[in-house]
């Protein structure tokens, strides 16, 4: 019952926030840009406008899907923190917190449900883009329920992890202000990092692996990591845990230490747990084109291979080929393979120009007793020499068709007066009739 | 409810906030603490209501000793100068008081009819005058089924004729078997509605019983609540 009602007032608390309105009304515009742009490009690649197009394997994956909800990044970054923050920092402000605190449910179950209603608002303010999703639909383009639905949890989480470090933020600090800065800092922090981890290598490239932008990006790659969901989770819960610790009233600076102490190594022992043991096989290919996975035959035929595989990487961090050879091999192999593991022998870890190593640029697979190199970052090729180390053959492929590829030259008609006009007349007004009928409860 | 407190002492940063402070509250009785600003008057509350936590002293029910972070479930606090939830309205605040602080039935009904909030229900909070806002942070605390109600400052703001109404909505309260401990530094108000009165300065308290034992004490038989504290905090400890 009192949970209801912390709820009810949360939720009336979101809708009475300026702050969350306008992130409703801005995501219109960027998403309706993002996808207007999206569009464009896709009828460019599909051969629309007498251009000639590249139409094999074309997927709404990558040209529509992720660069439509991509739009959001800005929006989770620095939209959502002040709405996150504003709940908690307005109560802190206005003295309701010290009513709160004096009511049954503990800081933790408050926090709860304030998290609760700010997952649901930022769920909400999904709208633009499913009205994207559906205007592509309408153009008769293709899309694919699990690609979809991947990309809204990753969303989801991403909205979590932001809330979190909000909450946290606004229960240490004072005042919305302090509290804003402090939770722009950790989410503009994080895209610094992925941002310099994609530009330079060593620990900056190490450490941009554990960035929300990169947990993303595995979503938008079609692939849904159990590893990648539960560290998300951890980090969330731990941040909400956090916050519960400052909030707790009448707790001495000692307790109050070692409690922050305690949720901040419960949180990084799990998400280090969640990272490390849960196998790389713990991870569903919800692409619609197999993009992460190896052809069936080679899967069957590897996963049943219970040699370990041992494999030793020569390229630095910032090398394009790792990226490639990632992509198209490792992560694919290290999906299937029950005992594979992968070892980046560099001596430098950034500098593609400056490597003195003979062994650069060549990566060494060893399998029992038995190794072989190669340079190459493809995979047929890599496939080829795995089998070789085994004494196989390769099995011949299974009759699965090859992705066909979802060409659609068309134009986003409708969608700039959608997006750039009816969209923020429609946020002012359910803004106003929202307002009108919090006032009016009696 | 009865609570004995026992050596209550906190320190904030170089000043004593609360020096040993001891004092009984009395089941059904409206007690006043009164003191000049930066006597100790929230630090106490605070700590009572186990807002903060006290460096030293105890707080018990009879034989029973109620841990801070008990105490929410038999104290409520209700500070000077909040305006909580500013974009709700009253009506919607009452109720949400009423469910989360398991208020008996009618109870909300009953506190609008008694602090004549019912013009105000579908106002917001925010938009309320300091004195309308008073009334309905009042109204918040005596909605709870709390059996001690600590009110800091429950004059502030109000003209001749709500103080009469607030005073009688406390005493009609009070009748009902709930303690009420009202602090503020206007003398007048408490000692017309207050059973007894506990005098803080710098800390510690200075005085405790009837206006009249109060008086006796200082030997000022004839003076007001401002000149017996005057006397009794120039008074050396002893």
């Amino acid at each position: 019952m009192t949970l209801r009602w912390l709820f009810k007032k949360d939720l009336r608390e979101l809708a009475a926030s300026r702050a969350y309105w306008l992130l409703f009304l801005m995501l219109g515009p960027l998403v309706g840009h993002a996808f207007i742009a999206a569009v464009q490009s896709y009828a460019e690649k599909s051969g629309g406008s007498g251009a000639v197009g590249f139409t094999h394997g074309l997927n709404p994956l990558d040209g529509i899907l992720a660069p439509t909800f991509a739009a959001y990044e800005p929006a989770v970054m620095l939209l959502l923190p002040f709405a996150a923050v504003r709940l908690l920092s307005a109560e802190k402000e206005s003295g309701a917190l010290t009513l709160l605190l004096q009511a049954p449910p503990s800081a933790g179950a408050m926090l709860g449900m304030k998290a609760l209603v700010l997952l649901i608002g930022w769920i909400v303010a999904w709208i633009p883009g499913l009205i994207a999703l559906a205007l592509w639909n309408g153009y008769g383009g293709h899309l694919d329920a699990g690609e979809v639905a991947n990309v809204l949890l990753g969303l989801a989480l991403r909205g979590m992890l932001t809330i979190g470090v909000s909450l946290a933020a606004a229960a240490l600090t004072s005042g919305t202000a302090s509290a804003t800065l402090l939770a722009l800092g950790v989410t503009l922090g994080g895209w610094a990092l992925d941002y310099t981890g994609a530009t330079r290598g060593g620990l900056a490239h190490r450490l941009a692996a554990y960035t929300p932008e990169a947990a993303t990006r595995v979503f938008e790659q079609g692939e849904l990591r159990a590893s990648t969901v539960l560290a998300v989770l951890a980090f969330s819960l731990g941040a909400l845990a956090f916050a519960a610790v400052w909030l707790r009233p009448a707790l001495g600076l000692r307790d109050r230490a070692l409690s922050t102490v305690a949720a901040i190594a419960g949180t990084a022992a799990l998400a280090a747990v969640c990272a490390s043991t849960v196998s790389p096989r713990a991870s569903v290919d919800v692409s619609e084109s197999r993009r992460n996975s190896l052809p069936v035959a080679d899967e069957s035929a590897l996963s049943a291979m219970h040699t370990p595989l041992r494999i030793s990487v020569y390229l630095a961090d910032d090398d394009p080929r790792l990226a490639d050879l990632e992509r198209e091999v490792l992560r694919k192999l290290e999906r299937t393979m029950p005992d594979i593991a992968i070892h980046y022998a560099a001596k430098r870890r950034s500098g593609l120009f400056g490597q003195t190593d003979s062994l650069y640029g060549q990566v060494w697979y060893t399998l029992g007793d038995r190794r072989a190199m190669s340079r190459s970052t493809s995979e047929p090729i890599v496939l080829q020499l795995i089998y070789g180390l085994t004494g196989l053959t390769r099995p011949a492929p299974d009759d699965e068709p090859p992705y066909p590829g979802y060409p659609r030259s068309t134009t986003p008609s409708g969608a700039a007066a959608i997006f750039y006009l009816a969209w923020p007349l429609v946020a002012v007004a359910m803004w106003w009739m929202v307002r009108r009928g919090i006032s009016r409860t009696k | 409810m009865s609570l004995s407190i026992n050596g209550l002492s906190k320190q904030d940063g170089s000043t004593r906030a609360l020096d040993r402070v001891s004092f009984d509250v009395r089941d059904g009785e409206v007690l006043g603490l009164f003191g000049r600003a930066g006597s100790g008057k929230r630090a106490l509350f605070e700590c009572l209501a186990g807002l903060r936590r006290a460096d030293a002293g105890v707080v018990t029910d009879g034989e029973t000793m109620i841990p801070s972070g008990r105490r929410r479930h038999s104290l409520f606090y209700i500070p000077d100068g909040i305006t909580p939830w500013p974009d709700q309205t009253v009506g919607f605040v009452l109720q949400l008081a009423k469910n989360l602080y398991a208020a008996p039935t009618g109870k909300r009904a009953q506190v609008i009819d008694a602090l004549q909030l019912r013009p105000l229900i579908a106002q917001r909070l925010g938009a309320l005058s300091t004195e309308q806002r008073k009334r309905v942070l009042l109204a918040l605390g005596l909605i709870t089924s709390r059996s001690l109600l600590l009110l800091e400052e429950p004059f502030g703001g109000l003209d001749s004729s709500q103080t009469r109404n607030v005073s009688a909505a406390f005493r009609a309260e009070a009748a009902r078997g709930r303690t009420l401990f009202l602090s503020s530094q206007q003398p007048g108000d408490l000692v017309s509605v207050c059973d007894r009165l506990i005098l803080l300065a710098n800390g510690r308290i200075v005085g405790e019983g009837t206006f009249d034992e109060l008086r006796a004490l200082s030997r000022l038989t004839d003076g007001t609540l401002d000149e017996v504290y005057l006397t009794l905090a120039a008074t050396p400890p002893r």
